[in-house]
């Protein structure tokens, strides 16, 4: 058996002896079953639905609707919702700031003061809770219990918040606030007008291009649900789109767990004392690292595998059923294809930042890339807009057509990565090698400079 | 191939500051020891030739290769640090078999040769034991059987018996001495009384410089005449410290009895002893020094 096999089986023992690796597990079993767990596979949509969800549109009316409809909200609470490099921020403006967001809101939507743009807000709500009792009424349910309390119209999460009715059949998303733009408004202007207000926000609101077009959604017909629902049993297989889903939720937690599990690696040998008896003996050092990189690759995989079998069976189980021929492989197709990748570049940042310095600091490198990843990430959830990020999300079964037309992004995204992840282990073992011969000791230089200061 | 090592004009550099200064040794198979005191660069000679640490200026070849052909050192030289341990959670079977895979060996070369080290290092009841249930004379053991694992041409001990029992020490060196028998083995050491017991060939560093390489023979002649011993008042001893290198006391009531060194006949009362390792290594540190 070649060396290199032999240390890996020995790795990945010594992973499995790790609490580290065994709290990464339970945090995934715990992401699936929080996120996924009572997951129920779409259902075939009826004629006659009281609601069959919501649809992105890039219609330019719809897209001024919808801005013009938040602007007004947020201009009528005082209070924005900001995402400057993909962190949350909440903007609260100062006087000079509120005019020019009112003089703007006035030109695009004719609302001219504060006042006006509560009682829109309160006619809107109010005409869209009457139309959706009606809708459910029509469908025989009359008994509707609504969580929040639409009455309260200075919150709009409540407003435009998900409302339960004693059916059980699943939470009803009411449309959010929609107002159209002054007669003559041009989208050329409206837009301009849009970033100024942008602007004024300091960057990441949701009137941005990127926001503003994303943000902007009508309800699905029938006919739309239906083409969505074929699209999921003909082009996904049904098991395709929830393979999607599935990655979408694991590659999150997948875009830094991986890091504490090579960190803990990379300095259990100095902790264990144990270094100088493994720098002398004759195996390469390149055999040694590719031994722990890829134990770990494959211990983290595993689980993700095993949790994946869940799902998997759900949509197997259900397309049996409905006479739908399922891929059975989908889910591991889209682990390797999808999650493996960013497994692979965090360990491989994990293992040649703790190499380099002998210390912990990739725990806080690559907290601080996934934190930014996954805040920035909020504004392409649906997918289809993978760009070059850790964490591709694709936040729902649905949407083939953005899968299929970012795919070609996504496969160069995934194989920059998981190059980046073999280029980084290369360079893990030039250093591991170096160090075995005394030289690159950056830790030893890093403690000598720190004696010197004190 | 010879089993030599050649170590010439070797100089080793912490940044600015010289660790070992153009050191010249050859040593030969069997047991030859490293004396000095802490600090004196013993441990950074032993990490050039164990390819720990690369040669600043000069040649070290072990066994006809160069150290900086670390490969192939690495697959002659066995090392155990000063400092070591290995992973607490391993069994002492575990830890053999891991670091046997490193070494090269395939699976029938570590079943057939780590039982036998275990038995030889008399811890083959405790291969199922934990590593961090192991005691300070235990893991030493262990830490000898994982050097001389993969069979090695050059074994080099760096302060094996710092920490140990008397008892500990004792089968320690007996240990070393059978190992010897067939390859060199290096043992770095501040404790002469070591280096007493099992090495013929040694040699003493002193602030990176070698100040004596030889047999412990010559080193003792080096002495002879030069040793004295005297019953003397607490008082007298004070005296006798100012003026001579007093190297052990033993209290006797309210006299002390001084064995001390000096070029001649101090006193009368001082009667001249036949010298020791530890009396000999005494005199050669002052003399360097300048203080005899």
């Amino acid at each position: 058996m070649p060396v290199l096999l032999q240390l890996f089986i020995k790795e990945c023992k010594q992973t499995a002896r790790s609490l580290i690796y065994w709290a990464i597990v339970l945090i995934l079993i715990f992401d699936f079953t929080s996120q996924l767990g009572d997951m129920e596979i779409d259902r075939k949509p009826e004629p006659g639905q009281a609601e069959y969800g919501m649809k992105q549109c890039d219609d330019p009316e719809i897209i001024m609707r919808s801005a013009l409809g938040q602007l007004t909200e947020e201009y009528y609470r005082e209070s924005y919702t900001t995402y400057p490099i993909g962190f949350y921020k909440n903007v609260t403006l100062n006087e000079k700031d509120d005019q020019k967001i009112g003089e703007i809101l006035r030109e695009a939507a004719g609302i001219a003061s504060r006042e006006e743009a509560g009682k829109v807000m309160e006619e809107w709500y109010s005409a869209s809770n009457t139309a959706s009792a009606d809708r459910f009424a029509a469908e025989g349910i009359t008994d509707i219990e609504y969580i929040a309390d639409t009455a309260d119209i200075t919150d709009t999460e409540n407003m435009v918040n998900i409302e339960d009715f004693s059916g059980g059949e699943g939470p009803i998303y009411q449309e959010s606030l929609k107002v159209e733009p002054v007669k003559g408004l041009t989208y050329e202007r409206f837009a301009e007008l849009m970033d100024q207000v942008d602007k004024i926000l300091g960057g990441g609101s949701h009137y941005n291009k990127e926001y503003r077009e994303h943000d902007a959604e009508i309800p699905m017909t029938y006919e739309d649900a239906l083409e969505e629902y074929n699209t999921l049993i003909e082009k996904d297989r049904l098991t395709g789109g929830y393979a999607r889903l599935f990655s979408d939720y694991m590659v999150i937690f997948l875009g830094i767990l991986p890091v504490f599990l090579s960190v803990t690696r990379g300095l259990r040998d100095r902790r264990a004392s144990m270094q100088e008896l493994i720098y002398t003996r004759r195996c390469s050092s390149f055999t040694i690292i590719a031994s722990r990189y890829l134990a770990m690759i494959v211990m983290l995989t595993l689980p993700v595998l095993i949790i994946s079998i869940n799902p998997l069976s759900q949509c197997i189980s259900y397309a049996q059923t409905a006479g739908i021929k399922a891929d059975p492989f989908a889910f591991v197709k889209y682990i390797i294809g999808w999650q493996l990748p960013t497994i692979m570049i965090v360990t491989a940042v994990g293992m040649f930042l703790t190499e380099l310095t002998d210390t912990a600091v990739a725990v806080l490198v690559q907290g601080a890339w996934w934190f930014i990843t996954v805040f920035a990430g909020i504004g392409s959830l649906d997918g289809g807009a993978y760009g070059w990020t850790l964490v591709p999300r694709h936040n729902t079964e649905m949407n083939w057509q953005g899968f299929h037309d970012g795919f070609a992004q996504l496969a160069a995204n995934r194989a920059v990565y998981a190059g980046a992840a073999l280029l980084l282990m290369a360079f893990t073992a030039w250093i591991y090698s170096e160090k075995r011969k005394g030289r690159l000791q950056i830790r030893g230089k890093i403690l000598a400079n720190r004696k010197n200061k004190s | 191939m010879s089993t030599t090592i050649k170590i010439r004009n070797l100089n080793q550099y912490y940044g600015k500051k010289q660790a070992l200064c153009d050191v010249n040794l050859t040593i030969e198979t069997g047991m030859f020891g490293l004396l000095g005191r802490n600090g004196a660069g013993k441990t950074t000679l032993m990490k050039v030739i164990a390819t720990l640490l690369p040669v600043s200026e000069g040649e070290v070849s072990v066994c006809g290769r160069n150290v900086q052909r670390a490969k192939e050192i690495r697959k002659m030289v066995g090392y155990l640090p000063q400092e070591f341990s290995m992973y607490p959670y391993m069994t002492v079977y575990e830890a053999m078999d891991y670091l046997g895979v490193l070494s090269g060996l395939n699976k029938d070369m570590r079943k057939q040769r780590i039982p036998k080290l275990l038995k030889k290092v008399n811890l083959q009841d405790d291969k199922r034991k934990k590593v961090k249930a192991l005691s300070g004379g235990m893991k030493r053991r262990l830490g000898i059987a994982q050097a001389i694992l993969h069979n090695p041409r050059v074994l080099i001990v760096d302060e094996p018996t710092a920490g140990l029992d008397p008892e500990e020490r004792v089968r320690f060196r007996n240990l070393l001495c059978e190992i010897a028998e067939e390859r060199i083995v290096i043992l770095s050491t501040h404790i002469v009384g070591d280096i007493e017991a099992t090495c013929e060939d040694i040699a003493v560093l002193d602030e990176g410089s070698v100040i004596y390489q030889g047999t412990v023979t010559d080193l003792i002649s080096m002495t002879e005449g030069k040793v004295y011993s005297a019953e003397i008042s607490k008082r007298e001893l004070e005296i006798l410290k100012k003026d001579y290198i007093v190297t052990s006391m033993l209290t006797l009531g309210n006299n002390v009895m001084a064995r001390f060194l000096a070029e001649e006949k101090p006193f009368a009362s001082a009667k001249l002893c036949e010298a020791g390792v530890e009396d000999a290594y005494m005199y050669l540190m002052h003399t360097e020094r300048g203080e005899l």
